[in-house]
């Protein structure tokens, strides 16, 4: 709780919390957890994260939602999800699990040859 | 010699020179494709096109027209700039639009010319030719739709390379360039045909998609494949030299490299020694530049001035500078280049040099080859032999049958030949007005040979008024600069075995036999691990020719400067500043700190060094005593195996593909793609 009073970086706010509860009402969660709420009376579309405040882990489908793209909810008005289209992920930059391509030490530094290498003489 | 008018300007010109010559020496630009200096006038492009008056009322080419006297040439008319808005239409309408994906992108003729002197657009809508690609060898990759038939390639492999493999089939639109029969061409100068062909028809193999020109930095250098010299261009990016293709000396390459001095330098990223090595227990074994000075140090106080030198093919003179002042320091003169085994006198140079030069060998009249292969011994000697054969000289040779690309003489295998020599090869010599005589490598290692070739000078007459026709054929690129500083003992590498010197020194050595130094502490001083750094206790990284600033000096005794493209790779330094490290070590530092500092001592003690250009040295022969070559003996020429002389050569794969497929007849052709 004193988190919650002390700290914005993860979830609402008491105000934003207070708030939703008192002008949203809740439509609908994604498959991270996010609450998507629209207002009672003026309409807006907002959302409350599970976890960090990253607008990146919203997922197309709900983005689409939160920008007024579409008008009913996702799962109403969007086509069926097809089998190659993959979950959306947040943006992992930063992150342990970011991309790093195969040069890149983490992934054990297996590059390409480019200009300048070249290879050293070995005795054996 | 005709007067004409260029365009208002009056020049006169040699009898016998084209209209383009006579516009080039006004100072206009002629657009051409087919015309090249050094070869034969073709005039199938027609892009040279001209107004010529009096003449026939339409344009010329002028490439094909002889100046006469009183001609008025245009060359900015609107009749010839339509003419050749219509030729360049004509050519692009079989020309692929590929400039993106080709590797001619940047330089290349037709893509300037289109720019220069071509229409904005094209009129054609219909489908254009394609041709099918052709397999012409390890060197030389083909896209046969961008040819636009200039028939440059055809020309010089009929007449500069002397190998009738590439030729032109069929006429009209279907005409195609092909090499007959789709082998491998055989010709060790088959990398020139990249540089001739003005589009991107033919263009290197081994370079293909690496690098654009743009992104290249270009540096002037000495080739160091063969004795030659080979003026070249090191195209560089970042630390790693993409290619090498030849710069213009008239008095060298002319504008020729062999595929050796082309293709040598993808052996520079391989094989390299990028740290020094000691060898321990047996065993080489990493280690610090100061664990390998203190390893030599502890050895050379033991040794004295046992010491000893030997010089490798591919060093420059300032590395054999600095490690000879190092054994001067240590009281030691032990100091030999001729590894192979070679132990001719060497007191006199000029009896050891090519006195004709390689551009004077174009003007003589009869040759007598003694133990020589020119065409792998030094190539583009060859040629000019080629240009002399064709101009009329007659050519004898003493040694083992092989194709030099020119009718030759065969006197037989057989050194006692040179004490007696057939009567017709005789006379023909003594009657020419010119004769030279090529002594190869192989002649000079028969005892008695040297005196016996030097006696043909007198009865040859070689030497008259300031012709010298008495020529030693060197292969390797250090050695005229090695004798020079004195890298001859008496008695060649024998001799040196004799004196069992306890510490010795190779720079760059891979060709020496080293069994009779078994007991000698090796410090090993070089680029590539090959056979030298394999039998060494001390390795000591060096720079190749592309990563120093170097001084050569080529057969005919040319100096010439190479500057650094690059630099060594990892802990390698610049060979001379080893020297100048380890002297410090034990404890008797060389007088130079800098490189600067080193040409001035070695300008001050060799002022021939200092300056660009052929050295005179005064013919002076040593009096040699004369030994009876016993007859039937036999000789081998020294280059077993063109592509693969020296280490770098060795580890490059394009030319250890090149003598696989054109030497030893493994089969490559690749499918059509």
């Amino acid at each position: 709780m004193l988190k919650k009073i002390f700290t914005w970086w993860e979830g609402a706010t008491i105000g934003t919390a207070l708030h939703s509860w008192r002008n949203g009402s809740k439509v609908g969660s994604d498959s991270l957890g996010n609450i998507y709420y629209e207002g009672k009376k003026d309409g807006r579309r907002w959302v409350i994260y599970a976890g960090e405040n990253d607008a990146s882990a919203v997922p197309p489908e709900w983005h689409s939602w939160l920008h007024k793209q579409i008008d009913g909810l996702p799962d109403d008005v969007l086509p069926p999800v097809r089998a190659f289209e993959k979950p959306g992920t947040r943006n992992l930059t930063g992150t342990d699990a970011a991309y790093r391509p195969s040069g890149a030490l983490e992934k054990g530094g297996q590059r390409q040859a480019a200009t300048g290498d070249y290879e050293a003489w070995t005795p054996n | 010699m005709p007067k004409v008018k260029v365009d208002g300007i009056e020049v006169e010109v040699p009898v016998g020179a084209t209209v383009m010559q006579a516009c080039e020496a006004a100072g206009k630009e002629i657009p051409r494709f087919c015309y090249h200096e050094r070869l034969t006038i073709a005039g199938n492009c027609r892009m040279c096109l001209v107004e010529v008056k009096p003449g026939p009322p339409k344009p010329q080419a002028s490439c094909a027209l002889p100046a006469s006297d009183g001609q008025e040439i245009t060359t900015m008319s609107p009749a010839v700039k339509k003419a050749r808005e219509g030729v360049m239409e004509f050519l692009l309408i079989n020309h692929p639009l590929d400039c993106p994906i080709c590797d001619q992108g940047g330089e290349c003729d037709l893509q300037d010319q289109a720019v220069a002197y071509g229409r904005g657009h094209s009129r054609f809508a219909e489908n254009k030719r394609a041709v099918t690609e052709k397999y012409m060898g390890p060197v030389v990759k083909t896209i046969m739709t961008r040819c636009i038939q200039c028939t440059r390639c055809v020309r010089f492999a009929e007449e500069v390379a002397g190998v009738e493999e590439i030729g032109a089939i069929y006429r009209g639109e279907n005409m195609q360039i092909t090499s007959y029969l789709e082998g491998a061409v055989t010709s060790e100068l088959s990398g020139n045909v990249v540089d001739l062909c003005p589009v991107g028809a033919l263009v290197s193999k081994p370079y293909s998609f690496e690098a654009r020109p743009w992104e290249l930095s270009k540096v002037p250098g000495i080739d160091v494949s063969d004795g030659v010299g080979t003026n070249i261009r090191i195209d560089s990016r970042l630390r790693e030299v993409m290619r090498v293709v030849p710069r213009i000396s008239e008095e060298v390459n002319e504008e020729w490299a062999h595929d050796k001095t082309r293709h040598m330098v993808d052996g520079l990223t391989r094989n390299r020694l990028d740290r020094p090595w000691v060898r321990k227990g047996g065993k080489l074994q990493a280690a610090t530049w100061e664990e390998a000075f203190d390893a030599i140090a502890k050895v050379a106080k033991k040794a004295g001035d046992s010491v000893a030198a030997v010089a490798g093919d591919l060093v420059d003179v300032e590395t054999m500078y600095a490690a000879k002042k190092l054994l001067a320091s240590l009281g030691s003169n032990l100091i030999e280049g001729r590894q192979t085994g070679l132990a001719y006198d060497a007191t006199n140079i000029a009896a050891v040099n090519f006195n004709t030069t390689i551009a004077g060998i174009e003007t003589a009249d009869a040759i007598l080859l003694v133990g020589t292969n020119p065409r792998w011994e030094a190539s583009l000697v060859n040629t000019r032999i080629r240009k002399a054969v064709k101009k009329g000289a007659k050519v004898f040779a003493i040694g083992p049958e092989v194709d030099l690309t020119y009718p030759v003489e065969w006197l037989g295998n057989d050194m006692s030949l040179l004490a007696k020599l057939p009567k017709a090869a005789a006379d023909a010599m003594t009657k020419a007005e010119r004769p030279a005589m090529i002594v190869g490598g192989s002649a000079l290692k028969v005892p008695g040979g040297q005196a016996a070739s030097l006696a043909l000078v007198d009865s040859l007459n070689l030497i008259r008024g300031d012709w010298n026709g008495y020529n030693v054929l060197h292969t390797v690129a250090a050695r005229t600069a090695g004798l020079m500083l004195g890298y001859a003992l008496a008695g060649g590498m024998a001799a040196l075995a004799e004196k069992a010197p306890k510490l010795l020194f190779l720079l760059g050595a891979d060709e020496a036999d080293l069994s009779p130094f078994d007991k000698s502490f090796k410090v090993y001083v070089g680029h590539h691990g090959d056979k030298g750094a394999h039998g060494a206790d001390v390795i000591l990284p060096g720079a190749a020719y592309t990563e120093k600033h170097g001084i050569y000096v080529n057969l005919e005794g040319r100096v010439q400067y190479s500057e650094r493209a690059i630099f060594p790779p990892g802990d390698a330094r610049e060979d001379w500043s080893i020297f100048r490290a380890l002297s410090a070590v034990l404890g008797k530092p060389l007088p130079f700190d800098s490189f600067g500092e080193l040409r001035t001592a070695l300008f001050a003690e060799y002022p021939a060094f200092a300056e660009a250009g052929l050295v005179r040295f005064d013919w002076a022969p040593p009096a040699l005593k004369a030994e009876a070559i016993a007859q039937g003996t036999e000789v081998a020429y020294p280059i077993k195996d063109f592509y693969l002389t020296n280490p770098i050569a060795r580890s490059s794969p394009t030319l250890r593909r090149c003598s696989a497929e054109i030497l030893h007849g493994e089969d490559f052709a690749e499918a059509a793609e």
